[in-house]
């Protein structure tokens, strides 16, 4: 058992954590960066029943989470095929790039201004050459310097 | 006690508020958005730190925060890098920031007592499942910073929803400690209940029922905190709910041969447009 101050801590770091995840849900446009907010929402939901289940000393909680776990599993492993066969299909991770399934009375999503790329491109550093110069460069291209 | 009243006149009340503004404008600074600069990006950084301090005075002022440094950092931890998976552009980040939010949440569950669901988050969340994540990552992310990491859908509206959300979950909870616990805290739980019931089957000499001994002791000491939790744990995952499991089981099956069946169907249908484009 704990006390009431621990549980309430922990119902407040669980509300932080699916409120973060309800927001990232809503907003993010990448797939993958959806489906990652999610699952912040279902930890936040697993420390939530934790509390409670510590808190009233019963073991009902605890064992839901581990059933939330075995389905989180389960639900990312079919949801990454689907993703992976969106990606397939249509060359972008992009949620919008399904628009034409959204409902008749909302409008088109239409990007007006992207944002200019301002990342910064790392200056590699150069190696003085020494040895025999390699033949072939073909592995290079599939190499990217940054994720 | 009315709560508006509460919400509206009270310190805590203004602080909440104040707090409750402060992260909505940091999420909305800190979402990817068109207009971003460097500068707009460290405002909201600040503005969510001014928030998570906002939140955990309010919480105190309620009397609903603890002193325990440990529970603290940990959760300190998850929630600075649950906003910093939303946030992040880039998507592998993202997933490592994700998986830092693993770390502080299994940190939380172990404060709280819960060994085995600590162990499990590493192993099964940040080992198998976000493993799973950046895989698809490296198959699927097109190169380059994509467009579509950089801008948000409705940035405002969202951050202020989650926002009032929060504030109204964190109210909730403050009323919650506040109040008088409710009736079904009063009454003996049903770990004490069983137990109580159990007591006398003692004599009644059910030695043979290996369940029940299994977890009679689990359910009398009624403290998940103890060396025995993760045996306790499994007496009541295979006792009162080995059914459960099986259906879990057959869940892990069926979602394994899905996925294998949907990726084998995608693969035919391309050799098929192939010989058909030859």
């Amino acid at each position: 058992m704990i006390p009431a101050t621990m549980l309430t801590n922990a119902l407040l770091v669980g509300a932080v954590l699916f409120c973060l995840g309800l927001v990232g849900i809503l907003t993010r446009r990448n797939l993958i960066v959806m489906f990652l907010s999610a699952e912040l929402m279902l930890q936040g939901v697993s420390v939530t029943l934790v509390a409670w289940s510590r808190y009233h000393g019963d073991w009902g909680g605890q064992v839901l989470v581990v059933f939330v776990l075995t389905v989180a599993a389960c639900e990312a492993a079919v949801a990454l095929v689907f993703v992976l066969q969106a990606f397939a299909s249509t060359g972008r991770l992009d949620a919008s790039a399904w628009q034409a399934l959204r409902e008749e009375n909302l409008p088109r999503v239409i990007d007006h201004e992207l944002p200019a790329d301002d990342r910064v491109v790392p200056t590699w550093p150069h190696l003085s050459p020494a040895g025999v110069v390699p033949e072939g460069d073909d592995s290079r291209s599939l190499e990217r310097d940054h994720v | 006690m009315d709560p508006v009243s509460t919400a509206t006149v009270s310190p805590s009340g203004l602080l909440l508020a104040g707090s409750v503004a402060a992260l909505a404008a940091s999420l909305w600074l800190l979402l990817p958005k068109a207009s971003d600069t460097v500068a707009s990006r460290r405002l909201g950084f600040l503005l969510g730190a001014v928030a998570l301090v906002g939140f955990a005075a309010t919480g105190r002022s309620l009397g609903c925060v603890g002193e325990d440094a440990v529970f603290l950092t940990v959760a300190g931890i998850a929630v600075i890098s649950g906003l910093a998976t939303i946030v992040t552009r880039s998507p592998v980040y993202s997933a490592i920031w994700f998986a830092m939010t693993l770390a502080g949440v299994s940190g939380v569950l172990l404060v709280l007592g819960a060994q085995f669901l600590g162990v499990a988050t590493i192993v099964v969340y940040a080992g198998a499942i976000l493993v799973m994540f950046l895989f698809v990552l490296m198959l699927a992310q097109p190169s380059g910073m994509a467009p579509y990491d950089r801008v948000s859908n409705e940035p405002m509206l969202a951050a202020a929803a989650g926002a009032v959300l929060l504030g109204l979950l964190t109210l909730s909870i403050g009323r919650l400690s506040a109040a008088e616990p409710p009736a079904c805290c009063r009454m003996p739980s049903r770990a004490q209940a069983l137990a109580a019931a159990a007591a006398p089957a003692d004599g009644a000499a059910t030695k043979d029922d290996e369940s029940t001994t299994l977890i009679a002791p689990a359910m009398a000491g009624g403290d998940t905190g103890d060396a025995n939790e993760v045996a306790h744990l499994g007496a009541e995952l295979f006792g009162r709910h080995l059914f459960a499991v099986e259906v879990a089981g057959v869940l892990l099956l069926v979602a394994l041969v899905g996925a294998i069946a949907v990726v084998s169907r995608g693969e035919a249908t391309e050799t098929d447009h192939r010989r058909e484009g030859r």
